[in-house]
C-alpha cells in the first residue's frame, strides 16, 4: 500500500468524514468524528473502471481509540439511477461512490479470490482444495452492523468487514479450523481477503458457502410465539407452531459445534475466580450506568461469589462468544451457526480467549427469553397482560428445556449438571443486555431486568426435561 | 360372457382362464409418452361414486354415467382401486380372479364401456393391480394347497416350518403376528407379507411371472391405460434380507416395463412403495435410459409434511423433504396427493413427528387407524376455506402429478364411527336428495350411509349446489386445474426453491425450458404463506430482472422485477401463482 499525502487523498478523506458516520456499519452513532485520513489506497485492476481499495482511519473527538474502515472508492463521470444511493460525493469532476454496489466490482472481487490474486498489499486467497466456479455478478445482500455481504448466485457469499482491525479475526480463524476439522455446523469457508494495517495482517473479508434457502432462528422463534399468543388458552406444548423440536435440534447442533471446536483448537482451563472477577467488573460498570440494576446487585454478586468459590478449574475452549437466535440459520438440512466474531463490544484479545462453552449455552437460553417476550412489548406500550406474560414464559421455559435436552444428547455433559456456572453466565449476559437496552432500546430493558429477577428468585423453577 | 372364476378342470391340468379375445376392446388414445407427467389424476372408488342398478353399491355403469362431470372438472386420468372379483376381506386388494370384475361392480363388458367412454372424452383410466399376492380363495391357491405336485403347486411360498426370512418385518402389526401361516390342507406354512388370507405369489417360479404378465396383457388389450402396482417391494424373498426392494424384484419390473413398451406404448406403471424417496427412486429404474421400471411412484412423505408445515407455520418441513428427494430419471414422474382412500399414512415420519401429527390432526382416538389418520381433507383442515385453497394450490404446483381424491373437490366430510378405513369411503354427494343422489335404493341398503352431519352432510355439501354457485369450492378447484393446464411448467418444469428470510413463506419457481407456445421458457412462480397471519416476503428474482410477473388466476400484471429484492405481501394462508414473462415493449 502506498502511503498517500497528496491532495486527492485529502479530498477523499474529507468526503469520507461526512459519509462514513452516516453508514450503519460505522457504529459511529453518538460519537463525534474528529479527523479522517486515508492510510492506504490500492488501485484495483478492473477493466474500464477506476476503483481504489481504501483504508480510512477515523478519529473521534471523545478521545477513544481510532477506527479503521475499508471502502471501495469507485469513480464514474456519471452514476446511473441504480448506483445513486451509493454516492459518496464529487471529486475532480467525477462522482465517487461505494463500489460494493457496482456489479463490475463485486464480480472482480469474487474472481480475485477464485484466481488467488495479489494486488499491492491485498491478498485474495482461496482455501486449499476449494474449486470455485466462475461466478455470476454479485448482489449486495444486507448491510449489517459491522460488515456488508455480497451473494454470488446461490453458492457463495462474500462478507466484507467494513471495520478493519489488525491482528487475528476470530470469525475467519474459527471457520478455517472448523473446515479443517470437517465440521458441518457452519457454512464452509471458500476463501479470504487479507490486507495490511499498521504493518500487521488484517482480515478484510471471507468467502463462504451461501445457505440460499435459509431463515434466521430468530424469525422462526417469533413465528412460533406468534402462533401461541394467537390462541386463547392452549398451552405451549399444544399449539401447532410448537418450536421445541427445532430447539432440541438446535441444542444438538451447538453441542456438536462445541465438540468440533474443542477437537480442532484444543481445550484449556480457566480459573473461576478470574472469570467471576470479570463478571463483577462488568456488573460494577453496569450498576453505575443503570440505576434499575441497583436493587439486584448484591444478590448477583452473591451468585458470582459462589461461582468463584467453586472447587477446581473451569473447563474452557474456543467458543462462539455471542450466540443467540439471530446467529443461527435454519436450512432445509438443519441448523447452521454464523458470525463467530464474538461480542462486538469486547476487545479482541478477550474475544479469542478460551471460555466455558456454557457462555454460548447461556447466550442461547437468554435468546429464547427474548423471543418469548419481544412480542409482548411490540403489541402495545402499556403494561403487558399477566396471562400473556405467563404464557410467553411457558414458551421460553419449554424451548430452553428442549434446547438443553438436545445439547445434553450430543455432549458429554448436561449443562444442567453445572447449574451454578450456567446461572452465573446467564446473569452476566443479562447484565450486559440491561446496559445495551438501556442505551439503545429502553423499552426493551424490562426483558433482561425481569430475567434477572427470575434467575435470582429462590423459587426459580428447575428446568426440567420436556416430557 | 359373464364374470366367473377360472374353471378348475382337474388336478393335473392348467386352469382355463378368460382371454381378452372374448371381449370387445375399447378405443385407444393416441400414443403420448409424457401424458402422465402433465395429468391431473382423480382417485374414485367404484363402490362409492354412483349406483346405476339400485342395489345400494356404486358400479361401473354408474361411474360411466358421471364421466361428463369428471371431464368438466378437468381430470385427465381416473385411478380406480381394484374392481376385480374378490371376497372383499381387504377392500378388493384380495383378488380372487385376476381376470374378472367384482359382480357388484358389473362385468368385464361394463369396464370396456367405461374405458371406451372415458377415452372418447380424452380421459385415461388406470387401476390397481396387486402383484405380490392374491386371495386365499383364488383357484391358484386352492390348487396349490390340494396338489403340491400339480401345475400350481409351486405358485406360492411354502415351507415346512415358520422360521425362514426372519428379518422381514410384519406390516400389519395390528392384526398379524407372523408372516407365516400354517395350512392344514397341504400341511405346510405359506408366506404372506400382509394378511394371512393373502398368500404371496412365488416369483421364483417362472410360471408365476408369465401368468402375471398375461394378466397385465389381458387388461391392456381391453384398453386400460396403466396400473398402479400395489405392494411392489415385496415380490421376492431372500434369506438374511428384510425381503424388500430386492434386485430380483427390480428385474421383474423391468420385464413388465418391456411388455408395456414393446406391446402397449404409452401405457404406464405406477409403483406403490411407501418408502423414503431416496429408496423409491430405485423403482424408476436406470436413469441412463430415462427409467426402465415404473413411470411413476407416489411421494409418500411429502404429504404429512405439507400438513406439518402449515401447522408449524414454517416452510422447513416441506423444504427439508424436497431437499432430500433425489433427482428422478427423465422419463419418470412423482405422484403426489393430500388424501387418498387409505389413512393419512404416517409411516414415513419420525416417531416424534407422528406424535405431533396425531395430536394436531387426530384429536379423537377413533381418527387413528394402523399407523395413520383416517380423515378427509376438509375435516382435517376444520373446513377452513383458506387452508383448503392453500393445500390444493400446493398439491397442484409442487413437483409431481397431483392425485385428487373423489369428494374432496366439494369438501366432503368423513364419518369416523365407521370401521377400519371406511370413514373416508362414504357415498359421493351429488344432490341434497335421498341417498345424496348416489343411489335410488332403499337407504338401508346402501353399502355405507352417506355423511349426514350438519356441516358436511349431503344436504349442505353436494355437487348440484356447488355447480350452481360460482364461488363454490368445486368451481374454485376446477378453475385452478384449468390454470394448471395452461402452463406446462407445472407438470414438466424444474423445481427450484427460492428461500427468503421469512420462514413462514414457501416460494418456488417451476421452469419448463422451451415450454411456452412461442418456444421460450415457461416460468411459473409460486409463493405460499404457511402462516395464518399476513406475511411479507422479499424474493431474489434477479434471474428475471426486467420481466414482469402476471398473476395467474386473474392475469393482473404485477410490478416489473428490478434490481432490488421483490417484495410481496400475502394474506394469512394466502398464495400466489405468477407467470414470469419478458416485458413487452410499450406500444
Amino acid at each position: 500500500m502506498t502511503e498517500l499525502a497528496s491532495s486527492p487523498s485529502a479530498d477523499l478523506a474529507a468526503l469520507l468524514a461526512d459519509w462514513i458516520p452516516q453508514q450503519r456499519w460505522s457504529g459511529a452513532k453518538g460519537r463525534e468524528v474528529g479527523s479522517v485520513s486515508v492510510v492506504a489506497s490500492t488501485p484495483l485492476p478492473i477493466e474500464g473502471l477506476d476503483v481504489d481499495h481504501v483504508v480510512a482511519e477515523v478519529e473521534f473527538t471523545d478521545g477513544g481509540p481510532a477506527a479503521h474502515f475499508q471502502v471501495l472508492a469507485a469513480y464514474r463521470t456519471d452514476v446511473g439511477g441504480e448506483l445513486e444511493h451509493a454516492t459518496i460525493g464529487a471529486l475532480g469532476g467525477r462522482i465517487v461512490y461505494d463500489g460494493l454496489w457496482d456489479p463490475a466490482v463485486t464480480k472482480w472481487l469474487y474472481e480475485a479470490v477464485r484466481n488467488g490474486c495479489t494486488v499491492g498489499d491485498l491478498r485474495f486467497v482461496p482455501e486449499p482444495g476449494v474449486e470455485l466456479a466462475p461466478g455470476p455478478p454479485g448482489r449486495v445482500l444486507g448491510v449489517e452492523q459491522s460488515n456488508t455481504s455480497v451473494v454470488y448466485g446461490e453458492r457463495s457469499i462474500l462478507k466484507l468487514f467494513r471495520r478493519v482491525a489488525a491482528g487475528g479475526n476470530p470469525d475467519l480463524e474459527l471457520h478455517r479450523a472448523l473446515r479443517a476439522a470437517g465440521g458441518t455446523e457452519v457454512a464452509t469457508l471458500q476463501g479470504a481477503v487479507e490486507g495490511v494495517l499498521h504493518g500487521e495482517v488484517a482480515v478484510l473479508g471471507m468467502l463462504q458457502d451461501y445457505a440460499s434457502n435459509s431463515a434466521e432462528g430468530w424469525a422462526m422463534a417469533l413465528a412460533s410465539v406468534r402462533d401461541l399468543l394467537a390462541e386463547a388458552d392452549l398451552r405451549a406444548d399444544e399449539v401447532g407452531g410448537d418450536f421445541a423440536a427445532e430447539a432440541n435440534r438446535l441444542g444438538q447442533t451447538i453441542a456438536v459445534l462445541h465438540g468440533d471446536l474443542a477437537r480442532a483448537l484444543g481445550t484449556a482451563e480457566r480459573d473461576t475466580a478470574e472469570v467471576a472477577a470479570a463478571m463483577r467488573a462488568r456488573l460494577t460498570v453496569a450498576a453505575t450506568d443503570v440505576p434499575a440494576l441497583a436493587p439486584h446487585t448484591a444478590a448477583i454478586r452473591a451468585v458470582y461469589d459462589e461461582f468463584a468459590a467453586l472447587p477446581g478449574p473451569l473447563p474452557a475452549q474456543r467458543v462462539h462468544g455471542d450466540l443467540h437466535l439471530g446467529q443461527v440459520l435454519r436450512t432445509p438440512l438443519g441448523w447452521l451457526v454464523i458470525d463467530f466474531e464474538g461480542e462486538p463490544a469486547t476487545p479482541l484479545e478477550l474475544r479469542v480467549r478460551p471460555d466455558s462453552p456454557l457462555r454460548d449455552v447461556a447466550g442461547m437460553l437468554r435468546s429464547f427469553d427474548y423471543a418469548a417476550n419481544h412480542q409482548l412489548l411490540d403489541a402495545d406500550a402499556t403494561e403487558p397482560d399477566p396471562q400473556r406474560q405467563w404464557r410467553a414464559a411457558e414458551w421460553a421455559e419449554r424451548n430452553r428445556s428442549a434446547f438443553l435436552d438436545g445439547y445434553a444428547v450430543r455432549s458429554e455433559t448436561d449443562p444442567r449438571a453445572q447449574a451454578l456456572v450456567l446461572r452465573a453466565y446467564e446473569l452476566d449476559k443479562a447484565v450486559y443486555e440491561v446496559v445495551y437496552e438501556t442505551r439503545n432500546r429502553p423499552t426493551w430493558a424490562p426483558i433482561p431486568l425481569n430475567a434477572i429477577v427470575r434467575i435470582l428468585a429462590p423459587s426459580t423453577p428447575r428446568i426440567d426435561s420436556v416430557p | 360372457m359373464t364374470a366367473t372364476n377360472p374353471r378348475p378342470t382337474g388336478a393335473d391340468t392348467e386352469l382355463d382362464e378368460a382371454s381378452s379375445d372374448e371381449f370387445d376392446h375399447a378405443r385407444t388414445l393416441a400414443v403420448d409418452h409424457d401424458w402422465f407427467k402433465r395429468a391431473v389424476f382423480y382417485e374414485v372408488l367404484v363402490r362409492a361414486f354412483a349406483d346405476s342398478n339400485r342395489d345400494g353399491t356404486g358400479d361401473l355403469r354408474g361411474l360411466t354415467d358421471k364421466l361428463d362431470y369428471i371431464q368438466w372438472l378437468g381430470v385427465d386420468c381416473l385411478w380406480l382401486p381394484p374392481f376385480y372379483d374378490s371376497p372383499l376381506r381387504d377392500g378388493g386388494y384380495d383378488i380372487r380372479d385376476f381376470r374378472a370384475v367384482l359382480p357388484e361392480f358389473g362385468t368385464v363388458e361394463d369396464l370396456v364401456v367405461l374405458l371406451d367412454e372415458a377415452h372418447k372424452r380424452g380421459i385415461r383410466v388406470i387401476t390397481d393391480l396387486v402383484m405380490n399376492h392374491c386371495s386365499d380363495q383364488h383357484p391358484w391357491f386352492e390348487e396349490s394347497r390340494r396338489n403340491p405336485d400339480g401345475p400350481y403347486g409351486d405358485f406360492f411360498v411354502w415351507s415346512d416350518d415358520d422360521t425362514r426370512y426372519a428379518d422381514a418385518r410384519i406390516i400389519f402389526v395390528d392384526t398379524e403376528s407372523s408372516n407365516w401361516t400354517y395350512d392344514p390342507v397341504r400341511g405346510q406354512f405359506y408366506w404372506h407379507r400382509f394378511f394371512a388370507h393373502q398368500p404371496d405369489l412365488n416369483y421364483d417360479n417362472p410360471a408365476v411371472q408369465e401368468a402375471m404378465l398375461d394378466v397385465l396383457r389381458f387388461w391392456l388389450d381391453l384398453g386400460i391405460d396403466g396400473f398402479r402396482l400395489d405392494a411392489v417391494p415385496y415380490l421376492y424373498e431372500r434369506e438374511g434380507t428384510n425381503c424388500e426392494n430386492l434386485a430380483e424384484t427390480h428385474a421383474f419390473l423391468r420385464r413388465c416395463r418391456k411388455v408395456l413398451d414393446d406391446e402397449y406404448p404409452g401405457r404406464v406403471m405406477l409403483a406403490e412403495a411407501n418408502q423414503w424417496p431416496s429408496d423409491v427412486v430405485e423403482y424408476f429404474g436406470d436413469p441412463a435410459v430415462g427409467g426402465d421400471e415404473c413411470h411413476m411412484a407416489f411421494h409418500f412423505p411429502l404429504m404429512p409434511r405439507i400438513f406439518m408445515a402449515v401447522r408449524r407455520e414454517n416452510r422447513f418441513p416441506i423444504s427439508e423433504i424436497l431437499a432430500q428427494t433425489p433427482a428422478i430419471p427423465s422419463g419418470a414422474q412423482w405422484g403426489i396427493f393430500l388424501r387418498n382412500h387409505d389413512e393419512l399414512t404416517l409411516e414415513m415420519v419420525t416417531d416424534e413427528e407422528r406424535d405431533y401429527m396425531y395430536s394436531e390432526y387426530a384429536k379423537d382416538p377413533r381418527m387413528k387407524a394402523n399407523i395413520g389418520i383416517r380423515r378427509r381433507l376438509a375435516p382435517l383442515l376444520e373446513n377452513d376455506r383458506n387452508q383448503l385453497e392453500l393445500f390444493t394450490a400446493l398439491l397442484l404446483s409442487l413437483p409431481g402429478s397431483p392425485v385428487l381424491y373423489y369428494g374432496d373437490e366439494i369438501g366432503m366430510g368423513d364419518n369416523i364411527w365407521l370401521g377400519d378405513r371406511d370413514a373416508v369411503r362414504s357415498p359421493m354427494q351429488w344432490t341434497p336428495d335421498r341417498n345424496a343422489g348416489f343411489s335410488t335404493a332403499d337407504p338401508g341398503r346402501l353399502y355405507l350411509p352417506p355423511i349426514m352431519d350438519p356441516l358436511y352432510g349431503y344436504q349442505a355439501v353436494n355437487v348440484e349446489a356447488q355447480l350452481n354457485s360460482t364461488t363454490s369450492l368445486l368451481h374454485w378447484n376446477r378453475h385452478m386445474i384449468e390454470i394448471r393446464k395452461r402452463h406446462s411448467a407445472f407438470g414438466l418444469g424444474d423445481y427450484h426453491e427460492l428461500g427468503g428470510s421469512n420462514p413462514s413463506v414457501l416460494a418456488y419457481v417451476r421452469t419448463h425450458r422451451g415450454g411456452s407456445q412461442d418456444g421460450t421458457d415457461d416460468v411459473v412462480l409460486c409463493v405460499n404463506n404457511m402462516s395464518r397471519f399476513p406475511q411479507p416476503v422479499e424474493l431474489d428474482l434477479s434471474a428475471w430482472q426486467g420481466c414482469r410477473p402476471h398473476e395467474l388466476t386473474g392475469g393482473v400484471p404485477f410490478p416489473r422485477i428490478g434490481e432490488l429484492p421483490y417484495l410481496l405481501t400475502l394474506p394469512g394462508h394466502g398464495f400466489y401463482w405468477f407467470s414470469i414473462t419478458p416485458e413487452e415493449e410499450p406500444s
